[in-house]
């Protein structure tokens, strides 16, 4: 496997430049040091895996410092591009506490006694979101008594919205090896394999395969791999697996996700456990056809909005409006980063999507729709990275978009 | 040795020095090359004092002692005098007394737990000496 921080991989990512474009912008809006806290930024900026509550404090100038769980410091500092002794431990010890550290970095190290310190706030769907919390916030403010906090998520946001190639060359790694996982469950399926499963099994069968294919996690916050089958199916859009049994007759939604170099795989694909009825067969038909529509309509220019009208004027054609949720997407980066869209707080919701959010071209999203009808039991869920370009998008994961119906 | 050496006198650091380089195996150091000072508060007659340890490739190079201002070192570990009185008598690891707050750890974390076995074993050496801790 290509190691992504030599730098003739194409997985390789200038990390340095990150950093130097995040100081640029500090500079411009008056930062002396910016405080990261939310994994989407460790990603973003450091590069590596990092789970356990850490603070990247980036000064104007020169390399930033990482302050993370003692537990895990040195596999950390393995795998990041930063220098080992900017790879700091904190623990319950004296003089070892996150605040105690931050602000003797600050103060001492960086020899900064007042300034204006950048700290990522506000609130996210993302229980992992990482924003600082209050605790953090006035324990900071008591031990940092020269400096002024200010919310600065924005600048990472910003920075991280467009994604350059060796980012996108992850992104297809990480979609490939979610088309394996899709082809194992396929062929676990096939020719009566589905009277032995169940939706944790099909969980499990993906993700061996996918672990075999180099992925190191099946990252998603809501349950790993998803599976449902049944009536679970339209349940919704989180669906951890169950011990439920497959049965005949049943939809199954199988939802897979990998991670490659800190990019998301999440790719859901559809199956109908024969045999499927011809209203079974009719929902399944008409949500292809509305996927395949609001993939063809993705392009520089749209936005969720008009995306989303799109999707509903199809719906109403083939008089199935009834069963969707009025939403096609939702926004990735690196890990950590999911969710909203955009990075501007422009919309009519502080920290939601901006409905009128116009797509450039380099954005990836996840092209996410969900088909439910509850009171017969089936639902259909669709998600597929998509890079958008000019005239068009590309679906990172290739997995043929049907409906297969198996036996 | 029945006479009790002054903690942190000259004579209590010649002896500390000669039993470190000749206990102190470097390969149970790891070889490592590092230096720490800590620095005593609340010592006899109110006075600060500072023991400093350099190692160079698990060796022993420098060890002295005295009233402050010390020299600079990788990691510095603060607290009260009679806190390290208590962990050169064997009586509390470092390690303990870091984690309840008696003692402040200033360096990189994620190297000074690698290298909390190897203070414990200079305070076991250390501990060897007769000492008069001129409690406070």
């Amino acid at each position: 496997m290509a190691n992504r921080l030599d730098q003739t991989s194409p997985y390789y990512i200038d990390n340095r430049k990150r950093v130097a474009d995040l100081q640029k912008a500090m500079e411009r809006e008056g930062l002396d040091a910016y405080l990261g806290t939310r994994p989407r930024t460790l990603s973003f900026l450091l590069d590596a895996f990092i789970p356990w509550r850490s603070y990247v404090v980036v000064p104007r100038k020169g390399e930033p410092i990482l302050h993370t769980f003692i537990v895990d410091a040195t596999r950390v500092g393995d795998e990041t591009w930063l220098s080992t002794d900017n790879v700091r431990a904190y623990a319950p010890m004296g003089g070892q506490d996150p605040v105690s550290l931050i602000a003797a970095c600050l103060t001492e190290e960086l020899g900064i006694e007042r300034g204006r310190l950048g700290v990522e706030d506000g609130i996210a769907t993302y229980t992992a979101e990482g924003n600082l919390s209050h605790y953090e916030y006035t324990q900071l403010e008591a031990a940092l008594p020269g400096w002024t906090l200010v919310n600065a998520h924005h600048l990472v946001d910003e920075l991280s919205i467009i994604k350059d190639a060796p980012t996108v060359a992850r992104f297809r790694e990480a979609s490939r090896i979610v088309d394996v996982g899709q082809r194992a469950v396929f062929e676990a399926l096939s020719d009566g394999g589905w009277k032995h499963l169940t939706e944790t099994v099909v969980g499990g069968i993906a993700a061996l395969a996918m672990r075999k294919e180099g992925s190191v996690s099946e990252w998603n916050f809501a349950g790993l791999n998803e599976i449902s089958s049944g009536y679970r199916t339209a349940l919704g859009a989180c669906t951890p697996p169950t011990t439920k049994a497959l049965a005949a007759g049943e939809p199954l939604m199988v939802d897979l996700h990998s991670m490659f170099h800190l990019a998301l795989g999440d790719h859901s694909h559809n199956y109908l456990i024969g045999p499927a009825t011809k209203r079974q067969r009719r929902h399944a038909d008409n949500f292809v056809d509305l996927v395949q529509t609001v993939l063809d309509h993705y392009r520089e220019g749209a936005t969720p909005s008009s995306l989303a009208q799109v999707m509903m004027d199809r719906a109403e054609s083939l008089d199935c409006s009834d069963f969707l949720l009025p939403g096609c997407e939702h926004g990735i980066g690196l890990f950590g980063d999911e969710w909203r869209i955009g990075h501007a707080m422009e919309g009519p919701f502080p920290y939601w999507t901006n409905p009128d959010h116009v797509y450039q071209e380099g954005e990836m999203v996840i092209c996410a729709m969900q088909y439910a009808s509850m009171e017969e039991g089936i639902g259909f869920r669709y998600e597929n990275p998509i890079l958008i370009g000019k005239r068009g998008c590309e679906p990172l994961s290739k997995h043929p978009l049907v409906i297969e119906e198996i036996f | 040795m029945d006479e009790k050496l002054e903690y942190l006198s000259a004579r209590w650091r010649d002896e500390g020095l000669k039993l470190l380089v000749s206990e102190i195996d470097p390969a149970k150091m790891h070889n490592v090359t590092t230096s720490m000072v800590d620095i005593y508060e609340n010592g006899p007659e109110g006075k600060e004092y500072f023991l400093y340890l350099k190692c160079e490739d698990g060796k022993v190079v420098a060890f002295e002692t005295g009233e402050l201002p010390a020299p600079e070192a990788e990691f510095i570990i603060r607290g009260p005098y009679s806190v390290f009185a208590s962990i050169t008598r064997g009586e509390l690891s470092s390690t303990r007394a870091l984690m309840t707050g008696k003692l402040r750890l200033k360096g990189n974390m994620a190297k000074a737990v690698r290298l909390a076995p190897l203070a414990d074993r200079v305070n076991k050496v250390l501990s060897m000496i007769p000492t008069d801790y001129r409690e406070v």
